[in-house]
């Protein structure tokens, strides 16, 4: 039972009703105030705090990418906003990103020569995810995200350097930030977002959606000052929502219990990439509202980890960088055994069906040319690279068969030199060069959860969809909360994309809602 | 805002004298969150070597502990160094507040001079320790990572997030990162 802790102020929904008394209320307090089981659902299901401890005209929860966009949107155009988060820093799994931002036809791109078009990265979402994208919102990313990159620039003044390769890409197409993470530009959103006159709260859970008897939202319930993950911390706090509420509360692939049902191999044999508030309860939360999921059991796998760190850790931006360049071998036969280039779905599948870690390796000239130097460093320091003077040293470490090591290698710069791989048709890229300088650098790879592409039906205008088909009114969501963008893989360096187009879209459109109230 | 004002121990019991004689008309302030053998009653009065005047019967020190009765903070020092076969550093062993105390900082130096004392801003921390950008150049040796400046948060991030002052410290790096920080 929850204690009633709540200040003067405050008011909980249980108490309430308490108060307003009647058979609804006695109903609700029998179930010990965690559902409501009204005799009357339209009368006690929809029954609002007396006094609300906040009001603004649009509230966003979460601020990572999508979230502080879509505030900064809606603030620009003339509504009051505040931006909940429930962990004790801004940014959520934004601020630990890679910092890739996908977009076709940019400057970048032009002055690496690289030809590109929206046309094709929206077909290489596609096929990525194996078709299961909502054409049309999949389309509003691939369409919108080289504007979406230029607003980042121009507006928030991140900064990108360099254009990287992510696998299942026909191009180069994702712009780096210059500190290679994503903190560049949620940041950088933040800075903007204060400084227009968003209001940003932290430790702010979000307990459930409040609609009134249409069905609309119309505020949110939270827990203030909570202590993540203490449900019972903080205090009951009742937020309206003049305009509407942005849901932007990211992914679910800390939430075992949640990625479980929809994929029960994902127990906790798999780590997880994500930051520990990656979990699903505000995803669910709009479903008690109304809102309608999508896809849930389309959960990423990210094949460049290592289990020799923690969390994302250094390896994938060593693996990510080194695909094109160097080979990956699986230690047990001393061979390669897949497309390194392949799609993240492709290659978490094909280490999982061989069972054990598998590396990928690079020469001094591919390492010292791909890999951002701190990443090299600190991979290093952490155990989790490691670097060989000779191939045999490489074998000796991970216990591969030498002679049919050495003739992989040599297999693979025969193909690096025509630039065609005949084996597992791999890209390898025109600056590439066959792994013959030393010292080698090398690294284990394991899988681990890194995105989860269901979540929150959705339309163009980031509206949710509802039960009915219809959008809930007064709710929008964006980024990874959302379901359709990506189908059965998301490409690397799409988030970004999706994040920034959608939270912008689901900004703008919630400052245009007429206020309830 | 470059106005460090104190660093040396001697010089912050000397200010916190004369700050406690400058305010002693009534000082209000309590830790946050409080431990079961805590009283609530008056801890703001007692004096920093007094254990029993907020602990009670509850033991806090071992055993072998020499009395402390009346000793200062630099008293402490004699013992507590760090290296093997020392007492350790001070530091890690007991709440950041108490330390603060043994220094001769009272409540009312970061709380204000309020009935209900509030969480502290982090200018308060940085009013005397200094602005975190400095910390950081000086904790740019440490190992594994600079545990003051991350791609993540620059050094932007809030003293409290690690260093609880009525609570266990934490090493929030440590919930993504393989960092083992001992966090005083």
């Amino acid at each position: 039972m929850k204690k009633d802790d709540q200040s003067e102020k405050t008011l909980s929904r249980r108490n309430f009703l308490k108060t307003t008394g009647g058979v609804a209320a006695t109903a609700a307090a029998m179930v010990g105030g965690l559902n409501l089981l009204p005799a009357k659902a339209e009368a006690a299901g929809y029954a609002l705090p007396k006094k609300w401890d906040d009001t603004y005209d649009v509230v966003v929860i979460g601020s990572g990418f999508a979230g502080l966009a879509a505030a900064i949107e809606a603030k620009n155009a003339g509504a009051s906003v505040l931006v909940i988060d429930k962990m004790v820093l801004h940014g959520g799994n934004s601020i630990i990103n890679g910092g890739d931002f996908c977009a076709p036809g940019t400057k970048l791109q032009q002055e690496n020569g690289v030809q590109d078009s929206a046309e094709l990265m929206l077909k290489d979402m596609l096929r990525a995810g194996a078709y299961l994208n909502h054409p049309d919102l999949a389309k509003m990313v691939a369409y919108n995200a080289k504007g979406a990159l230029e607003w980042t620039e121009s507006y928030i003044g991140a900064k990108y350097a360099k254009l990287n390769f992510h696998g299942g890409h026909s191009v180069k197409r994702a712009h780096g930030t210059i500190n290679s993470s994503g903190s560049e530009l949620v940041n950088k959103e933040l800075a903007k977002a204060k400084e227009i006159g968003v209001k940003i709260q932290l430790r702010t859970k979000l307990v459930k959606f409040l609609s009134n008897k249409d069905g609309r939202i119309v505020g949110i319930e939270v827990r203030k000052d909570y202590k993540f993950p203490d449900d019972n911390s903080g205090k009951p706090a009742f937020i309206k929502a003049k305009k509407a509420v942005v849901l932007s509360s990211g992914g679910f692939s800390r939430d075992i219990k949640l990625r479980q049902i929809h994929d029960p191999r994902l127990t906790d044999r798999f780590e997880s990439t994500n930051q520990p508030g990656a979990t699903g309860e505000a995803l669910l939360a709009a479903c008690i509202a109304g809102a309608m999921d999508v896809q849930m059991d389309w959960i990423q796998l990210g094949p460049w980890t290592s289990p020799d760190e923690k969390g994302f850790g250094y390896v994938p931006l060593f693996c990510e960088r080194l695909v094109g360049y160097g080979p990956m071998i699986n230690p047990k036969t001393g061979k390669r055994f897949f497309k390194e280039t392949g799609n993240r779905k492709e290659r978490a599948d094909a280490i999982i069906l061989i069972g054990d870690p598998v590396i990928i390796m690079g020469d001094s000239y591919a390492v010292n040319k791909q890999i951002f130097p701190m990443a090299l460093q600190k991979g290093v320091e952490a155990g989790a690279i490691k670097k060989f003077d000779t191939l045999e040293a490489v074998a000796k470490e991970y216990n591969i068969p030498v002679d049919v090591f050495l003739k992989e290698i040599e297999r693979w710069n025969s193909y690096v030199e025509k630039k065609k791989d005949d084996d597992f048709d791999c890209m390898i890229f025109k600056d590439a060069q066959p792994t013959v300088v030393g010292p080698f650098y090398a690294a284990r790879l394991w899988p681990k959860v890194h995105h989860t592409m269901g979540g929150l039906n959705i339309n163009t205008d980031a509206q949710v969809i509802g039960f009915d088909f219809k959008p809930v009114k007064g709710l929008y969501a964006a980024g990874e909360v959302t379901g359709g963008v990506h189908g059965a893989v998301r490409l690397g360096g799409v988030a970004m994309a999706d994040c920034i187009v959608f939270g912008r879209v689901a900004g703008t459109n919630a400052a245009k809602e007429k206020p309830w109230g | 805002m470059k106005n460090k004002k104190i660093k040396k121990p001697l010089l912050t019991v000397l200010l916190a004298v004369l700050l406690f004689a400058v305010l002693s008309g009534g000082i209000y302030a309590a830790p946050k969150e409080k431990k079961a053998s805590v009283t609530k009653a008056k801890t703001v009065d007692v004096k920093a070597w007094d254990c029993a005047g907020c602990h009670k019967d509850k033991k806090v020190l071992p055993d072998s502990h020499v009395p402390i009765k009346e000793m200062p903070y630099e008293a402490c020092l004699v013992c507590h160094i760090p290296g093997e076969k020392n007492a350790g550093t001070l530091r890690t062993k007991i709440p950041g507040s108490h330390l603060h105390a043994l220094k001769g900082v009272k409540c009312a130096q970061c709380h204000g001079k309020v009935k209900k004392p509030a969480p502290v801003e982090m200018s308060k921390c940085v009013a005397c320790h200094g602005e975190t950008a400095k910390l950081a150049e000086k904790t740019a040796k440490v190992k594994p990572q600079n545990p003051h400046e991350s791609p993540h948060y620059g050094t932007s991030a809030d003293c409290n997030l690690c260093h609880h002052q009525h609570a266990k410290s934490e090493n929030l790096c440590a919930q993504c990162h393989k960092f083992d920080y001992i966090v005083p």
